[in-house]
């Protein structure tokens, strides 16, 4: 029902978002296919389930889009930085080597990294998302972090020096 | 678990065994994999939040369908009561021509109702 979507979309819009922006390398377009979610999910049936598995449902629609998105375009997603981005405490260097280390990354490695790491979700919510097991999960998590960690060791060191937050998710963020 | 296991499961709140995590953190290599993969969470985030402008575009189509539906019912009732009319009109003002005449001819015999001479 439009009424439940709607709800859903309050709650979800910014992970959803984050998680496309991340995966998508462009904001507008990462803005185009938030909508486009909950339009799927609002002609769709609403699955039965909490929140928690609703979410997931929500992150499968995402993924799906993406996966169109790219068979549409035939490519990775864009690391070139949009024009007009905000500048960040790090360095646009910094910015420029992690969206080329995500960008390198197999598909399905960087869709579990970024629902983890970006959007929040638990194992089992990335598992419903991408037709995995829990155990998979964790597993391609563990190697993708292994791989970033290997190819942003600059990065991660310059982050190292500043105050971090265990937080996955980002609760604030500065709007555009 | 290894260290790197229970250390993933600890940055991703799941569940873990303290006595392990407490060897893996015992482990220099162990505190260093944790800062790195808090300091690369940290570096995975967006720039940007959702822009504020963004809203679920969802089309009104429950309204719609039914003002449609509405729309339909009366005119095929209007249609309908019309169509009526004018065939009533015309039955009524002018009978239809005769299209051939018969005739009872030499052994034509009027009966009453119900058969009986």
């Amino acid at each position: 029902m439009p009424g439940d979507v709607e709800g859903l979309f309050a709650e979800h819009h910014q992970g959803l978002f984050r998680y496309l922006y991340r995966a998508l390398g462009h904001r507008e377009t990462a803005r185009d296919l938030t909508q486009d979610v909950f339009l799927r999910a609002s002609r769709a049936r609403v699955p039965d389930g909490s929140g928690i598995e609703l979410q997931a449902w929500l992150f499968r629609i995402a993924r799906n889009l993406v996966i169109d998105h790219y068979r549409r375009r035939n490519r990775s997603p864009e690391v070139a930085a949009a024009a007009g981005t905000p500048s960040r405490p790090a360095s646009q260097e910094t910015g420029t080597a992690v969206r080329e280390a995500l960008a390198d990354l197999a598909d399905l490695d960087r869709d579990v990294f970024l629902m983890r790491e970006v959007a929040g979700l638990d194992y089992d919510q990335i598992a419903a998302a991408c037709d995995l097991t829990a155990a998979a999960v964790r597993s391609r998590l563990h190697r993708t972090r292994i791989e970033l960690r290997g190819r942003l060791t600059a990065p991660i060191a310059h982050r190292r020096a500043a105050p971090m937050c265990l937080a996955a998710r980002r609760t604030q963020g500065h709007e555009s | 678990m290894t260290n790197s296991d229970v250390i993933s499961a600890f940055i991703d709140h799941e569940p873990f065994d303290a006595q392990e995590l407490a060897d893996a953190l015992g482990d220099p290599a162990g505190r260093a994999l944790l800062l790195d993969l808090v300091a690369l969470r940290s570096l995975a985030q967006p720039e940007e939040a959702a822009p504020a402008t963004v809203v679920p575009a969802i089309p009104p189509r429950r309204p719609l369908h039914l003002a449609v539906a509405a729309v339909a019912v009366l005119v095929a009732l209007v249609g309908g009561y019309q169509w009526g009319e004018r065939s009533v009109a015309t039955e009524t003002s002018t009978p239809p021509a005769p299209a051939r005449v018969v005739s009872g001819g030499a052994a034509w015999v009027e009966t009453n109702a119900g058969g009986g001479r």
